[in-house]
Order: structure tokens, then C-alpha cells, then sequence
């Protein structure tokens, strides 16, 4: 840990000396840590259904995540890493056994060959969703199912015209998902069109065809948010997956809307409200899932404090009451703490 | 042992007066850099060429010039504030501004003024974008639970306006023209 810490700090002072003599940027580096506490009303952690805070009355570990950044000219490159549940066995893949890796949330170099045209390669964010992996990059801690069945990370090579400030598209190919490297071939193709049609409106159309989860399918998506006023900012997310398979589990459709409320300088509230659809599979039914999250952001300085209450309605009863039985609802309270650096 | 406490003294004063520097306020209450500069030999029209090149060539891609007279020029720009941690760092936000630029004959005047900062937020990529578009004024005071940071954005961006601001001026004090020439000498190593 000393030597990579003298590493980075002689990398760091190298740059920076370099940057008073070129235009070369200096090294960015950034990160985060969380940790967080949560208590299921039913005393069961098998009822968080989606990615992340699973445990149950417990002051349980998020993760360390650290990133560099560096351009020089027209090149940059971004190496991620996450260290902690969050960033190891709970995400994927877990680059070694026993879940005692570390995950790699970005690893790409880029090259801007002009102001509007740029191609990057490596292994990036998922262009796909609303919601991602760092809890610095979410309003709420816990997270939708929308994120937890859509891809986490994709390998590939892509490449972005910029037509204006309010028009881009993308287009790529990429690996299967969530994996350093493939194991059918490039063979998923993938791309985005951003369009924000007024101030503060930015929409992004995504699709993903190809080798995925369950097989090949094919991911259509919808990410968006405006913010309207100073204090009112409106998300959704919607998305539709099919697996080319249709007996193989993993299909499914829903939508996300995301109402946050500033009202404070330090203190916004948001709402995530949540309509899921697992799709029917060889013999097995269809199953809906209906989520309501209460979060609040409260900030001071680089920490953010994030109370939140969820609860979760499925008819089908995958949740368990307190006695063990099967139930249809499920609630839990969390307080997470974020510090972003 | 006199000398590293002197150093310390030295440094300590420093880092004062670093501290003292702020930004002064305009008659509606909002921050301003303000500026008035004597250049004795430069004619209004130098002056304003030079202006109208450093918002054009020099900072064409931050600048954008509103509006243009034969004596002024009005201009909207944006510059990045950073976070420091050691010696590497990372962009913090962006602050917004209105640059003007007003000459006459052996002198001018300039100020930077509206100051509106947008925070950043690292995307899923691992870059940092604004948060949204719509900015805080820099001299709204924040609530107790952020008055450290704002304190620290607030001397951030004085100190990067404040670079500006002398780039500008050396800008304007230099004939680009003689210094292309100077670029282009060649020196000559076979007599001397």
C-alpha cells in the first residue's frame, strides 16, 4: 500500500511538474468511500431483491473507489478501481475466487481526433440506465431492479460524433456484458443517441444487441433528466430487454421516474418510484414488481448523509414476513454515508 | 534552526495574505474583479484589437464575444475550478462569467462579473460534467453545513480569475506581431 501510494504520489508530482512547462493536464485523481446501515423490517436480508445494501442490522462496508485521470494532447485514459463489497463480490465479475478481488470500474484510453469526433476503448460504465455502481453517481443508495438486471459494464470499442451541444450519437461493439473479456467473441452492438432538446433536458435513446445475460438479446433503453427548476429535477428511466431464448430466464421490462426536491441549500429529497416486469420464461409466469424509495441527500462539503425508507410489492410473494413465511411486501430503512473526494 | 523558523514566518505571512485576497462587490451586491490599467503608449484601437484577439484566438474555446464597439466588448466565458488533494487534483465546477472590456487612449478598464458556479459530479465514465445548468450565484452565502467548501470555491475561483486577469493584461502590453518575428529567428552555430 506504501509503495502504491509513493507510486501515485511520484506519478502525481511528475505530472504536475510537466504541466508548468506543456499543456499537458495534471493526473486527476478522485474517489469515494461509503458505508452504511440497514435495518429490514422483517429482520431478513434476503428481502433486498436488488443490487447492494444486503445486509441486515449490520454498519456493513460500500467500497473504496479510486480513479485516475490523464489527457495529454488529444489522448486520456481513466483507470477505475473498487475495493469492498460494492465493488467486489456484489458487482461483476469478481476477477478471482473466494470473493477477495478487486472490480474494475473503468479502463479505457481515448482519443478526441477532433473537437466533435472521439474513439474509446477498454472497459467502461455501461451506457445503459439511469443508476451505476458508484453511490457517488446515485441520488438514492439502494439501488432499482431496472440496474440491477441491465448490464453494469461494457468491454468494447466505441466511437462518438458530437454534431452540437444538443446532438451526439455513439456507436459500438462491444464484449458480453460485465466482462474483462469475451467469451463469444465481439459480438454485441450497441449505441446511443443523446439529444437535450431544451436547458437542462438531456435524453439518451441506448440499445444493446447481442451476446448478453441469459444469451443473445436485445436492450432497448430510455435515460433522461431535466431539470426544471433550481430545485426540481425529474428522472426516468424505462427499459426493455428480450433474450433471443425465450426459456431462459432474465427478460424483462419497467420503468423508473425519479422526482428530487432541493429543499435546502444542503438538503434535497427524492423519490424513486418503480414498475418492474420479469418476463414469463419456458413454463414459469410473468412477475411484477412495484418499488417506492424515500432518499435524502443531506451534503456538507464532500460527505453526503443518505437516510432512505423503500418498500417493495410483488402479488407473486418473493418476500418474507418476520416469522419466515412468504410475503408479499418488503420495507427497509438505511443510512448510508458517502464521502466523494 | 533561526532560518527554518523564519521560513515558517515567511511562508505563514504568505499563506495570510493569500488568505486576504477577495473579491470586492459592485453596486447591486454582486462579486466583481475590476480593473483599471494605464498603458501609456497604446492607442484605443491597439488596445482594443488586442482585446478583441484575446477573446477570439486566445480563449476561443472558453469565451464567446456578445457584442463589440469601437471602444468596448463584451464577452460571456466559463473556467473550470479545480479541487486540489496534494499536487494532483480534479475540476470541482465550472464558474460562468461577463467579461468587459472598455479602452481609450493610454488606458483601459475590465471586469469580470455575474459569477454563477455549476458543481461537477464524476459521471460513470470517470469524467466530471456539470450537475446541472442552472448556476449559484458565487456570492449567496450557503447554508452552515457547506460554508467551508463555498469558502474554498469562492477562493479558487479568485485565484483563477485573478490569473486571467493578468494573462489578459500581458496580453494586451505585448505586440504579437514582434513576438512572431522573434519566434522565427534562427541561430546560427557555424560562426560565432
Amino acid at each position: 500500500m506504501k509503495k502504491l501510494l509513493t507510486a501515485i504520489f511520484a506519478m502525481a508530482s511528475a505530472s504536475c511538474a510537466l504541466a508548468q512547462e506543456t499543456t499537458t493536464s495534471p493526473l486527476e485523481i478522485s474517489g469515494s468511500v461509503d458505508t452504511y446501515f440497514k435495518y429490514d423490517f422483517a429482520k431478513n436480508p434476503l428481502n433486498g431483491k436488488t443490487s447492494f445494501v444486503t445486509d441486515h442490522n449490520s454498519v456493513s462496508l460500500g467500497m473504496i473507489d479510486i480513479a485516475l485521470k490523464k489527457k495529454t494532447g488529444k489522448a486520456s485514459f481513466v483507470g477505475e478501481l473498487s475495493f469492498g463489497p460494492r465493488g467486489q463480490s456484489q458487482s461483476i465479475p469478481d476477477a478471482a475466487a473466494n470473493n477477495s478481488s478487486f472490480n474494475i470500474q473503468n479502463l479505457y484510453v481515448n482519443y478526441d481526433f477532433t473537437d466533435k469526433f472521439s474513439m474509446t476503448a477498454g472497459y467502461m460504465g455501461t451506457f445503459i440506465g439511469y443508476e451505476v455502481i458508484s453511490p457517488v453517481g446515485n441520488f438514492n443508495y439502494s439501488t432499482s431492479y431496472l440496474f440491477t438486471n441491465g448490464p453494469f459494464q461494457n468491454a468494447g470499442i466505441k466511437a462518438t460524433y458530437k454534431f452540437s451541444d444538443k446532438v451526439s450519437l455513439m456507436a459500438g461493439l462491444f464484449n458480453d456484458w460485465n466482462l474483462y473479456s469475451a467469451t463469444r467473441g465481439v459480438s454485441a452492438i450497441g449505441g446511443q443517441l443523446m439529444v437535450a432538446p431544451v436547458e437542462g433536458w438531456t435524453a439518451y435513446i441506448n440499445a444493446l444487441s447481442g451476446a448478453g445475460y441469459g444469451g443473445y438479446g436485445t436492450i432497448i433503453d430510455l435515460t433522461t433528466s431535466y431539470q426544471i427548476t433550481k430545485e426540481f429535477k425529474l428522472g426516468l428511466n424505462a427499459a426493455n430487454y428480450d433474450i433471443k431464448d425465450s426459456s431462459v430466464q432474465g427478460s424483462y421490462a419497467g420503468a423508473a421516474l425519479y422526482p428530487q426536491y432541493a429543499v435546502a441549500d444542503a438538503v434535497t429529497i427524492g423519490l424513486r418510484g418503480e414498475y418492474f416486469k420479469a418476463k414469463a420464461y419456458g413454463t414459469t409466469a410473468a412477475t411484477s414488481t412495484t418499488a417506492l424509495t424515500l432518499t435524502a441527500n443531506v451534503k456538507s462539503g464532500g460527505l453526503t448523509f443518505i437516510p432512505e425508507v423503500r418498500l417493495d410489492h410483488n402479488s407473486d410473494k418473493p418476500f418474507f414476513n418476520k416469522s419466515g413465511a412468504i410475503a408479499p411486501n418488503a420495507g427497509q430503512f438505511s443510512l448510508a454515508a458517502v464521502y466523494a473526494f | 534552526m533561526k532560518y527554518i523558523i523564519l521560513i515558517f514566518l515567511v511562508a505563514f505571512s504568505i499563506d495570510l495574505s493569500a488568505q486576504q485576497k477577495q473579491f470586492s462587490k459592485d453596486d447591486n451586491g454582486k462579486f466583481i474583479y475590476y480593473k483599471v490599467v494605464d498603458s501609456q503608449s497604446l492607442s484605443k484601437d491597439t488596445l482594443l484589437q488586442r482585446a478583441k484577439s484575446f477573446v477570439n484566438v486566445a480563449y476561443k474555446k472558453s469565451m464567446k464575444a456578445e457584442s463589440i464597439t469601437d471602444t468596448s466588448i463584451l464577452a460571456k466565458g466559463t473556467m473550470v475550478i479545480d479541487k486540489t488533494i496534494l499536487v494532483a487534483g480534479h475540476p470541482s465546477g465550472e464558474v460562468s462569467y461577463n467579461f468587459v472590456f472598455e479602452a481609450r487612449n493610454g488606458k483601459y478598464r475590465f471586469w469580470l462579473t455575474d459569477l454563477l458556479y455549476i458543481p461537477y459530479q464524476r459521471d460513470r465514465y470517470g469524467n466530471f460534467v456539470a450537475t446541472t445548468k442552472i448556476g449559484t450565484p458565487l456570492e449567496l452565502a450557503p447554508g452552515k453545513l457547506n460554508a467551508g467548501a463555498w469558502k474554498d470555491v469562492v477562493n479558487s475561483t479568485y485565484n483563477k480569475i485573478e490569473k486571467f486577469g493578468n494573462e489578459f493584461k500581458k496580453y494586451l502590453a505585448t505586440d504579437k506581431a514582434e513576438k512572431a518575428k522573434k519566434k522565427t529567428e534562427t541561430i546560427s552555430t557555424k560562426k560565432w
